[in-house]
Parts: structure tokens; C-alpha cells; sequence
């Protein structure tokens, strides 16, 4: 099963990857671009990829990159920036199927010349990116900052963030700011390219079926980076100090509440006790058999679903529910004891199994998926881990419980956030 | 027992196949090198089946809606253990889901596979049902209700449907409503369960690298053995459904920074299954995808003007009895939005389609076809869901292949028409 990576240094300093499996039909090219998270840089990193997808130097429009994609048998570009810990990430992945279903003789060298084509070959108007697609890719980054409010669950879980960590970095909206947005030129959005380029750690991993000898070669030929000299990315930190009983509701025309409790785990995942700290989170709300599934809603009938999530780079859990407004109190009074129980040690040998054996499952299930497996490639040069899967499975089954509530025990609950329906008073509620 | 191979060089996949005595169906297609193994126990049953006789009975009758969803949800429960632990223990992930026309089990694992195998027939086959049970499992999925409530997305697709159907019980909610969940009790659940579980009415499919033997001869030792028989064919009640449409436009108000619309297109060319479906449901595709795709001259207008974002896109989903094209996303103006399609639909019949960009979309669905077989959950829940309606996912590579330009043609001036289209559209609240 253990995976076999192969790394390299290109002549501009970028890393390159391979993994070279015949299980897959399809190839998967990711390159990955670091840049350090601050609101100066967050709406116009989420931009540039829009940009760049519109057009390029040989293929001037969308519908004749579209066309070109659909030629390579729908192999398809996926762009985007997300945040992982103090950093900000741009990825451009392009994945299709492998030639040898095709019949085709060059279509992994086509995929490459694409994804060059849209990263280093963009299409420019006097010195700069052409203003019309600018300001088309503007209005619709605008309508997708706008759009947070669609998706109750998921806004309900990024305000909490951004509550909790309201004096952070990482409280930044993930797809930036409109405020920043409109401010922005064509001038400028070449500019931050051009420095993008020059000065970013850039990481290319290749899953697929192919020589490494030739591929490496192609993709040397291929890439063409104007590269600088690179810029220092901030480490990784923990919460500059926690907040107590910091309670937020705001109000929305919903149908269902959305509780959100964020905690800080005061873990890094450099401390010898992180894995201790995901097994805890999975015992807590990993799965059917967690604390908060059993009594949240299998016992008590408060919720459809309520989980545990960990923010690996920035440190903190979160516990999202939806809930009946007026049963706020209640499910609050039992998440909270489900917690405290679990910093007491009150979960059994069993419980400890099951958590082991799931996140066992779930390490040993990445090696199934190309993307995963970029993305554990990626994690790693991120975190400066050399551990492969069989070390962290290791590490996982070597935990006692006296780690898991050491690693519990250092669970701060940070905020509460609750969205909730307009009109109910906070006496109702409460 | 009969045991057969189904080949398709094309996909270099192979599917074996044999039927048990009871009348299981149990496939397996083999992924070496893979570490998850997958299994879904299925039954022909979903939401649409509200009327039917239940076996033993002379007389059709009608359920609640939303049975089969709270039946998926009641067989977790066991008289003397907890289903979910049992999975835990093993390592393994279990799951459900009930959709139109079946309801699924699955688990996936990377070790114990045939524990887990018949650890899933067992408990499928072992219905456990009590008024305490059932009346706790109401809060579950009332909370599972408004969920979906809150979700603008499900919303303006389900009074899609309603606007599209007079009678088709296409039209109910899966999960039913608040209201109609409280009718069920334990009676109306055996009822069904006795009527749609039966093993003759059920398909086992299995992915990964195990042995195919061994894990037939655990599912046929583990079938229960009291099993209600009955003769023939289950009696549902097809609805006699008129070819136009119930409603021209359905508007809703939600909490959405920007309106929503589906525009469903009712299919008046139905009641037949098999490989002449498949072949109306892939021709259909690439319609939608030739004339609404990112790489239409239509999209990239509206987009450039400002009318549609990259939400945009259109689907055909087809059965037996009905079946609809649904072209939606997000657009400030919905209802001009539709007049522009109907227009250009309108351009188009007059104009001729384009045999290159029909040519291009075919390449596309192949090569897009190919890329899904990286992924065990779509060949499995694929596969089923079209053998259900007498299709052969192994078929599907030679459909495309034989689908000529003027089939396409032919079915874009039958399906496409103003007559029988609704639109539906989920509006801000303001």
C-alpha cells in the first residue's frame, strides 16, 4: 500500500512529484502555489485563477480553451484558493483520462501543454490581462462573495471562524472581500501575477500512469515559470489568546437553527500529542457511534446531524448541529456535558478501538483516490513531514487514553455561534 | 448457482454476476491494488412507490410520503445491538440513501471485508421495528426536513417537479413532509418492508479485490430464511401521466443573495427502459451539453452579458415512466433568462445543431465516462441504479459510440419545446 513518491528540484526551484500507479484511467496534474494569508493579497489570489482560465496567448477565449479540453477527451481544469493556516493556497488541477484508454498517442503531454497554457501563458492587452475579463471575472466573484448566505450550514461554520478568530488572519473570508474587490485594476492583477510567479514556493504533483524519466522531461520542457527570488511564508501559529463565553446570534428568514461552537485545541500538528487530539475529536463526533451522535440525536431527537471537524493548520474544532431554534438551550446543556465527559476520560476501551480503526481506514483509503493522494503529497512539503502513511498509522495505534484526555483536557471552547430565524427573541430561546 | 462474466474492453473492467436461489441478484467488479472494498445492498423502492398492493393483500393502497425514507432510516435499529458500533468495530464506514426509485446500504472498509459483508445483509434483512423506535426517529427526521427546507438549491428543483407533474409521485418530497412523517407507524413500515425487501426485488453489488466465492457464499448463507414469498411481479400503480404540464412558473422567497431557477423540460417520450433509454438519456446529455455547455457560443453570451454565472448547466434524468431535462443555476433576471433559451431553442431548430460540436461533446462524455471508473461509489450506485431499468452500465461506452448526429437532432426538436416547460424559480427575500 505505502505509497511511492518520487521528488524532485527543477532548475527555478519548483517541486516536482510523481507517483506513478496503473490503477487510475485518469491522470491528475495539481500545481499548488503558497502564498502567505493577509487581506492585502486574499481577494486578488481568488481572482487571479478566474482569470487566467479566461484566455491565453494561443486559445483567446473560454470557448476556445473549453473546446480545446473537450478535444482531450473532457479532460478537465479546476482552480481555487483555500485557506490552510496562515497561508493561502492557489491550485490549478487539470485531470482526463489516460491515453491508453484512448488510443491516443500524446494526451498527457496535451494535458501539461494546457495547464502551462493557463498558468504561464496568460492573454494580455497592452502589457496587461485584457480589462474586459477583469471586470467580468469581478462582477462574478462579487456574486459569489455575495452567495455566502445560500449555504446556511456552511455560512453558519464560517462565521463562527470568523468570530472566533476575529483578531487572526484567518478570520479572512475565504473568497475575499468586495469592498477590496472593486478597487482592484488590470494593472494591478498583472502585477500580483508577475510577483505570484517570481516569488511563490510552487509545487507540481503528477498521479498517473508513465515513465518518470519522460514525464520529467516533458515537464521541464512544458513549464515555463518566470521565476525571482522566493519570499519567506509566515509559520503557522496558534490562537493569540482565548476568548470566553464569546456568544454570537444573528439572525436570518431559516427554517432550522445552526449552532456552531468553535474550540481551540492549543495542539499543533507538530505536538507529540496531535494524534491523540484527532482520535478524542473522532470519539467526541467522528461518526454514528461518537458522543454527540449518540446523544444528541439518537437519544434525544435534537438534530439530523452534528459532528466534530479539526482545522489542522490553525488549531481549533469545531461542532456544528442544526437544531430547532427553541431547542438551543438544551442541545447546548448536552453538547457541552458530552465534552466535559470526554476531557474526564468517561468513554471506554471500545470507543478508543472504533476511533483508531476509523482513522486507519479513512489513511489507508487515500491511496485510492489521485487526489488524495496529491493532497497528502502537498500536506506533507507544507508541514515539513517526511512521515508516510505507515508512520502516522503507527503513531495512531500507539495512542493510550491517557493521551486522548491529556489531548482533551486542553479543549477551550472559544464561541458560540447560532443562527437563528428573525423574530425569536433571545428570552425565547434562552 | 449460475456464475457469469460480464467483459468490456474498452474499460479493461469485468463485472461476474450469479442470482441465489431466493432470487438475489449479486454482482462483483474487481479493482486489484485497490486498498477500500465496496458494497450497496439495494431494493427497487423508493419514494415514487407510495401505491402499490402489498404482498399478501388483494388491494392497492397509498402510504404517507416519505416511507421509504423513514424505513432506510429505521432498518439501523436492532433489537439487541446497535448497528453502527458493529460497523465501528470493524473499521468500516456504513451509509444509506433513498432516492425516486431505490433505497441503499452500503458500507466501505479496508480490512474484514466478509464480516462487513454479512454484517449488511443481516441487518437489511432484520427489520426491528417498535412504537417507541419509530416515534423517536420523527424529531431525526424532522430536523432532516428542514435542513433540506433551508436549502434553496432542493427547493427549486423539487417546484420544479411540481410544475412539470400533475400526478407522478416524481413530484413528493423523498423524505415527505413534517406533516405526513407523523402518519407512519410501525405497521405501515413492515407493510412496505415486507413488500420491497424481498430478496427478488434486490441487488448486491460489491467493488474492490476480494474473492468472489467466498463473498457469494456469505451473502447466501446469511439470507434469511423465513422470507414472505410471493409469485410474479410486485404490483405498483404506474400513473397514467399527461404529456403537458401542470404549471408554466412556481416563484418562492428565501434567505439567497440572488434569485434561482430551474427550467425543467417534461420528457413526452417515455415508457420504455433498457438499452433504447440509455441511449435517449446519453443522446439528451449531449444535447444539454452541446447547447448549454461552457463551451457553447450560447453560454459564453449570457455569461459575457451578465446573465448567467458558471452555475449554469443542464441535466436529463430519465426512467421508466417519466423523465426530465432540467437547465438551471443563478441569474438575477430568471425570467428573461428563459425567454433567451426559448428563443435560441427556438434559433436553433430553424439553424441545424452543430455536427463539430457534437462530435467534441462525444469525446468528452467518453473520456468523462472513463474518469468515473476511478471512482467505486459511482460504478457501484451506477450500476444499479440503471439495471433497475434494464441497462447494462457496461452498455454505455458503445451508446455513446453509436449515437449519430441526427438521433441527436431528432431529439432536440421532440424534447425541447416551450409547451412543456416549467420554470421555477427561488426569488430573495426582501
Amino acid at each position: 500500500m505505502e505509497l511511492n513518491i518520487t521528488e524532485e528540484i527543477l532548475n527555478d526551484g519548483v517541486n516536482l512529484s510523481f507517483t506513478n500507479m496503473d490503477k487510475f484511467k485518469t491522470n491528475l496534474m495539481s500545481v499548488y502555489i503558497v502564498r502567505p494569508l493577509n487581506r492585502e493579497e486574499i481577494t486578488k489570489n481568488v481572482l487571479l485563477p478566474l482569470i487566467l482560465k479566461r484566455g491565453t496567448q494561443n486559445y483567446k477565449t473560454s470557448l476556445e480553451i473549453e473546446r480545446k479540453f473537450e478535444e482531450l477527451y473532457g479532460s478537465g481544469l479546476g482552480v481555487n484558493a483555500t485557506k490552510k493556516g496562515n497561508r493561502q493556497i492557489i491550485r490549478f488541477t487539470i485531470e482526463g483520462p489516460q491515453e491508453r484508454f484512448i488510443g491516443s498517442g500524446n494526451l498527457l503531454e496535451e494535458q501539461l501543454k494546457m495547464l502551462n497554457e493557463i498558468i504561464n501563458n496568460p492573454l494580455t492587452e497592452e502589457g496587461v490581462f485584457s480589462n474586459k475579463y477583469v471586470e467580468l471575472e469581478k462582477r462574478n466573484l462579487k456574486t459569489r462573495i455575495e452567495g455566502r448566505i445560500n449555504n446556511k450550514k456552511q455560512y453558519a461554520v464560517d462565521r463562527c471562524i470568523e468570530e472566533m478568530c476575529k483578531d487572526e488572519v484567518y478570520s479572512l473570508y475565504q473568497y475575499g472581500y468586495i469592498t477590496d474587490l472593486e478597487k482592484i485594476t488590470s494593472a494591478q492583477m498583472y502585477e500580483h501575477y508577475k510577483t505570484i510567479i517570481k516569488t511563490s514556493p510552487i509545487y507540481i504533483s503528477m498521479i498517473g500512469n508513465f515513465e518518470e524519466h519522460d514525464v520529467k522531461k516533458m515537464v521541464e520542457k512544458t513549464f515555463k515559470f518566470e521565476r525571482g527570488t522566493l519570499i519567506d511564508i509566515p509559520k503557522d501559529e496558534m490562537a493569540m489568546g482565548t476568548q470566553r463565553e464569546n456568544k454570537v446570534f444573528e439572525e436570518m428568514e431559516i427554517n432550522q437553527g445552526k449552532l456552531t461552537l468553535g474550540f481551540r485545541t492549543n495542539i499543533s500538528y507538530k505536538d507529540s500529542l496531535y494524534e491523540s487530539f484527532l482520535l478524542a475529536s473522532n470519539i467526541l463526533g467522528g461518526g454514528a457511534n461518537s458522543k454527540l451522535f449518540v446523544n444528541v440525536r439518537e437519544k434525544e431527537s435534537l438534530a439530523y446531524y452534528v459532528y466534530t471537524k479539526s482545522y489542522k493548520y490553525k488549531s481549533i474544532m469545531l461542532i456544528a448541529a442544526g437544531i430547532e431554534f427553541e431547542n438551543y438551550d438544551k442541545s447546548l446543556k448536552i453538547i457541552n456535558e458530552q465534552v466535559e465527559e470526554l476531557k474526564a476520560g468517561n468513554f471506554s476501551d471500545k470507543d478508543i478501538q472504533y476511533a483508531k480503526k476509523s482513522i486507519v481506514t479513512s489513511l489507508q483509503s487515500m491511496t485510492d483516490s489521485s487526489f488524495s493522494i496529491s493532497e497528502y503529497y502537498f500536506g506533507r512539503k507544507l508541514t515539513q513531514s517526511d512521515r508516510s502513511i505507515e508512520d502516522i498509522i503507527e503513531k495512531i495505534n500507539s495512542v493510550n487514553k491517557d493521551d486522548i484526555v491529556k489531548a482533551a483536557s486542553k479543549l477551550e471552547l472559544d464561541t458560540i455561534y447560532f443562527l437563528k430565524n428573525k423574530g425569536n427573541t433571545e428570552e425565547e430561546i434562552k | 448457482m449460475k456464475f457469469d462474466i460480464i467483459k468490456n474492453e474498452k474499460l479493461k473492467e469485468e463485472i461476474h454476476f450469479t442470482k441465489l436461489e431466493n432470487g438475489l441478484e449479486v454482482f462483483w467488479l474487481p479493482k486489484k491494488d485497490y486498498m477500500r472494498k465496496y458494497a450497496v445492498f439495494t431494493t427497487k423502492y423508493g419514494s415514487n412507490d407510495n401505491k402499490f398492493v402489498p404482498i399478501g393483500e388483494k388491494n392497492m393502497i397509498e402510504v404517507p410520503e416519505g416511507v421509504a425514507h423513514f424505513l432506510e432510516h429505521k432498518l439501523f435499529e436492532e433489537p439487541d445491538e446497535n448497528i453502527f458500533d458493529k460497523f465501528s468495530e470493524l473499521g468500516s464506514y456504513v451509509n444509506a440513501y433513498t432516492n425516486f426509485t431505490q433505497t441503499a446500504y452500503l458500507f466501505e472498509c479496508t480490512d474484514k471485508f466478509y464480516d462487513n459483508l454479512e454484517l449488511l445483509v443481516k441487518f437489511v434483512q432484520n427489520p426491528y421495528f417498535t412504537d417507541e423506535n419509530v416515534e423517536k426517529e420523527k424529531g431525526i427526521i424532522e430536523q432532516e426536513i428542514r435542513m433540506y427546507d433551508d436549502s434553496a438549491g432542493w427547493k427549486v428543483f423539487f417546484n420544479c417537479l411540481r410544475g412539470m407533474y400533475y400526478d407522478h409521485p416524481v413530484k413528493i418530497d423523498i423524505a415527505g413532509t413534517v406533516d405526513t412523517i407523523k402518519e407512519i407507524d410501525k405497521d405501515i413500515l413492515y407493510k412496505c418492508y415486507n413488500t420491497f425487501y424481498h430478496p427478488k426485488n434486490m441487488v448486491l453489488f460489491m467493488v474492490g479485490d476480494v474473492d468472489f466465492d467466498k463473498a457469494v457464499e456469505v451473502i447466501d448463507k446469511s439470507q434469511k430464511s423465513d422470507i414472505q414469498e410471493y409469485e410474479g411481479e410486485i404490483k405498483r400503480n404506474y400513473v397514467n401521466e399527461k404529456k403537458s404540464i401542470n404549471k408554466k412558473i412556481i416563484e418562492e422567497n428565501l434567505s439567497v443573495s440572488m434569485p434561482l431557477f430551474n427550467l425543467g423540460f417534461k420528457d413526452t417520450d417515455v415508457g420504455f427502459d433498457g438499452k433504447k433509454l440509455l441511449a435517449k438519456e446519453i443522446a439528451t446529455n449531449i444535447i444539454l451539453e452541446m447547447i448549454f455547455g461552457e463551451s457553447s457560443e450560447f453560454y459564453q453570451e449570457m455569461y459575457n452579458e451578465g446573465f448567467i454565472n458558471n452555475s449554469f448547466g443542464g441535466q436529463y434524468i430519465g426512467s421508466k415512466d417519466y423523465g426530465h431535462s432540467i437547465v438551471g443555476g443563478e441569474a438575477s433576471k430568471p425570467k428573461e433568462v428563459k425567454d433567451k433559451i426559448i428563443s435560441y431553442i427556438e434559433g436553433l431548430k430553424e439553424k441545424g445543431l452543430d455536427n463539430a460540436d457534437f462530435e467534441r461533446i462525444k469525446k468528452k462524455f467518453i473520456g468523462n465516462h472513463l474518469s468515473e471508473f476511478d471512482s467505486m461509489d459511482y460504478i457501484a450506485n451506477k450500476f444499479t441504479s440503471y439495471y433497475f431499468n434494464n441497462i447494462l452500465l457496461t452498455d454505455y461506452f458503445e451508446s455513446i459510440e453509436n449515437i449519430k448526429f441526427n438521433d441527436v437532432e431528432k431529439r432536440f426538436k421532440e424534447h425541447f419545446n416551450e409547451v412543456n416547460c416549467t420554470l421555477s424559480i427561488v426569488n430573495p427575500k426582501v
